[in-house]
């Protein structure tokens, strides 16, 4: 399978490259109030809203404020929904042989990376999971 | 509705009536005894005499009054109408033009001569005109200015798919690297970009209609029916302003058809019979438009006798099988939900439940392709209530934007009562909300300027809850503008303080603040 990989929270993060809309560069989220901080905000493209998360704060639950510029976002959509992944860094996307184990979550390239593979329904449930509001 | 309102859309709708009304008279004049066609002029007539009338424009009833009274007649075939009589109401549609436009500043002399003239002249036996019928070649008026075209929806909508297409070249630009792309180059691209996107914000506001508009599709259909079945109905309009996508309220025809023929046919009683409930005799449908978070909620009301509970509590027991135990236990909401079932529809409505249930299936299949939902309420003797609600797929809100610490927010204009500097804020009393706190919005990002005071909107019953001292701070006031409001997501919506996200021209981003549970 074609897996995009990026790299967040100092570890490579693999999803399944047919989730990835695009990606988009230089972009600046309008943010919102009473949101979880991994939340940067919320950018407009081509007529769909999209709710970006810096994956690495979501990931190591980190409070601080994410930064105002962004350089990369991943859009993701699938099913009905759609959202915004800040990365540390993108490697870009890797052919993936399927394993036997459907439930394992780690892979290995041949350039030696451990990948944890993940879902944007996993990130949508997590960031449910997350307090908003007061 | 305030009148001065009313008076604007008595000026469109009216203009509307006697530009067809032209075309009809010029139709009419080669074919004299088609009473279709003399139908038609006189429901235009009669449609322009009744919303003068609830305006008070005597003048302008008291002329469709007369040519009206010439127009029936014509349409009975007890009077034979002639090329002159034509000529007299076509002048008389002229002259209505100009009392429409005047209503604000009188009837100008020119006018009030005219109506004179055509006045006596509609006095006479339409068959013995005199010859000051003849038109008066040096009045012939020049065509009216052409301010407004009507396109195909169709074309709006290929122009938007067109526009779309153009933005997403920009994706197709191929990338480049600082040094191969002069900052003069990526300034005068970001610059053709931006207003690519201002074009296509343009363009959807082409999509959307006010509800008022909408509605007015139904006023020949009311009247038809209200005469058809000896009724006598108005039909009220709120919220008439709010603009809705065209393509929603296009498939919102059919439904609301059906629930206009039940409320006239089967809702409202006659004359009589009302007046004997101690009703007015005239019944009242009221159709409300409201947006709520990310609906839309069209209620259609009617003042008639309700929906027959006893008939349905019959189908359920004689062809569904409940017992009356079971049907008791039913909240009442979910029992009239029963008038949608499609072998509900196929009972003789007439006498079992008052005609309610005529094409109820129809108008349900349809909410609920729409996304929607619908909920009926129905009192004996007090009338009935359907209120649909509905994905609002796209509308247009003007909003005052500003700057609250690292946040661009936004409150619609209707809400917001004054701005005031704060060095000028001497309103005395109330306290200021601390909406930044409510907020969670730190306030060493903060740098207030300006208060806003909001005025709360009106409440649902129709009476305006007046101006409250909510007032907060803002940081920077950006501009009252049109916003594109999209619904805002399943992750905004858990904070519950937001209405939606609205898109300025510019493609910038504002979040639209949710009034109610501030």
């Amino acid at each position: 399978m074609d897996c995009f990989i990026f790299e967040a929270a100092g570890k490579y993060l693999g999803i399944k490259a047919q989730y990835v809309y695009r990606i988009v560069d230089d972009v600046n989220p309008a943010r919102v109030p009473l949101l979880p901080s991994c939340h940067a905000g919320i950018i407009y493209d081509r007529g769909d809203l999209f709710d970006v998360i810096d994956v690495g704060r979501l990931l190591e639950n980190d409070s601080a404020p994410p930064p105002d510029k962004t350089t990369y976002v991943i859009l993701l959509k699938w099913n009905q929904r759609r959202l915004g992944l800040i990365p540390e860094r993108i490697v870009g996307i890797k052919w993936i042989q399927d394993t036997a184990d459907k439930k394992s979550r780690t892979v290995f390239t041949s350039e030696g990376r451990t990948i944890q593979m993940i879902s944007p329904e996993e990130i949508w449930k997590m960031l449910l999971d997350l307090p908003y509001g007061h | 509705m305030d009148i001065e309102k009313y008076k604007k859309i008595f000026t469109q709708e009216s203009g509307k009536y006697l530009q067809e009304l032209n075309t009809t008279l010029i139709r009419v004049e080669k074919d004299l005894l088609n009473r279709d066609l003399w139908s038609d002029i006189h429901g235009k007539i009669h449609s322009i005499k009744g919303m003068a009338r609830a305006l008070n424009l005597d003048t302008v009833s008291g002329l469709c009054h007369s040519m009206e009274a010439w127009c029936k007649g014509f349409q009975e075939g007890s009077i034979i109408p002639t090329t002159d009589a034509v000529q007299v109401l076509m002048d008389g549609a002229e002259l209505l033009k100009d009392l429409v436009a005047a209503t604000a500043d009188g009837v100008p002399f020119e006018a009030a001569l005219q109506l004179k003239r055509i006045g006596a002249l509609l006095t006479q036996p339409p068959d013995k005109l005199s010859p000051l019928a003849q038109p008066d070649v040096h009045s012939i008026p020049a065509p009216s200015k052409i301010d407004r075209i009507r396109i195909e929806y169709a074309l709006i909508e290929e122009l938007l798919a067109r526009s779309q297409e153009i933005i997403l070249l920009e994706k197709t630009l191929p990338p480049l690297s600082q040094d191969q792309i002069s900052s003069g180059l990526r300034s005068w691209i970001d610059h053709y970009i931006s207003m690519l996107r201002a074009l296509h914000f343009q363009l959807s506001r082409l999509m959307l209609m006010p509800v008022e508009d909408f509605i007015s599709l139904f006023d020949k259909t009311v009247r038809d029916l209200a005469r058809t079945y000896n009724r006598e109905v108005t039909l009220e309009i709120v919220g008439g302003d709010l603009q809705v996508d065209i393509g929603l309220m296009d498939r919102l025809r059919e439904p609301f058809l059906h629930l206009l023929r039940n409320a006239i046919a089967h809702g409202v009683e006659l004359p009589d019979e009302r007046e004997r409930n101690g009703k007015s005799r005239e019944g009242k449908i009221v159709f409300k438009a409201e947006k709520r978070k990310d609906s839309l909620v069209l209620t259609l009301s009617d003042d008639g006798r309700g929906i027959d509970q006893t008939a349905i509590e019959r189908y359920l027991r004689d062809t569904i099988g409940m017992s009356d135990q079971e049907i008791s236990s039913m909240p009442p909401e979910e029992l009239l939900q029963t008038i949608l079932r499609v072998d509900f529809s196929s009972a003789d409505e007439t006498t079992q439940l008052a005609g309610r249930g005529i094409g109820m299936d129809v108008v349900a299949k349809a909410i609920e392709y729409l996304n929607g939902s619908m909920t009926i309420h129905s009192e004996p003797s007090k009338g009935t209530e359907f209120s649909i609600r509905l994905p609002l797929s796209l509308s247009i809100v003007y909003a005052i934007v500003f700057e609250l610490g690292p946040h661009t927010l936004s409150v619609p204009t209707s809400h917001v009562a004054s701005i005031e500097r704060i060095q000028a804020a001497s309103t005395p009393g109330g306290t200021l909300y601390d909406l930044g706190g409510r907020l969670g919005i730190d306030s060493g990002t903060r740098n207030p300027t300006h208060i806003l005071k909001l005025r709360r909107p009106p409440s649902t019953n129709g009476e305006t809850a007046g101006e409250i001292p909510d007032r907060f701070t803002i940081d920077a006031v950006i501009g009252n503008m049109p916003l594109m409001v999209m619904p805002s997501g399943e992750l905004l919506a858990r904070a519950r303080s937001f209405a939606g996200v609205g898109i300025m021209e510019n493609g910038d981003i504002s979040i639209l603040l949710d009034m109610e549970n501030l």
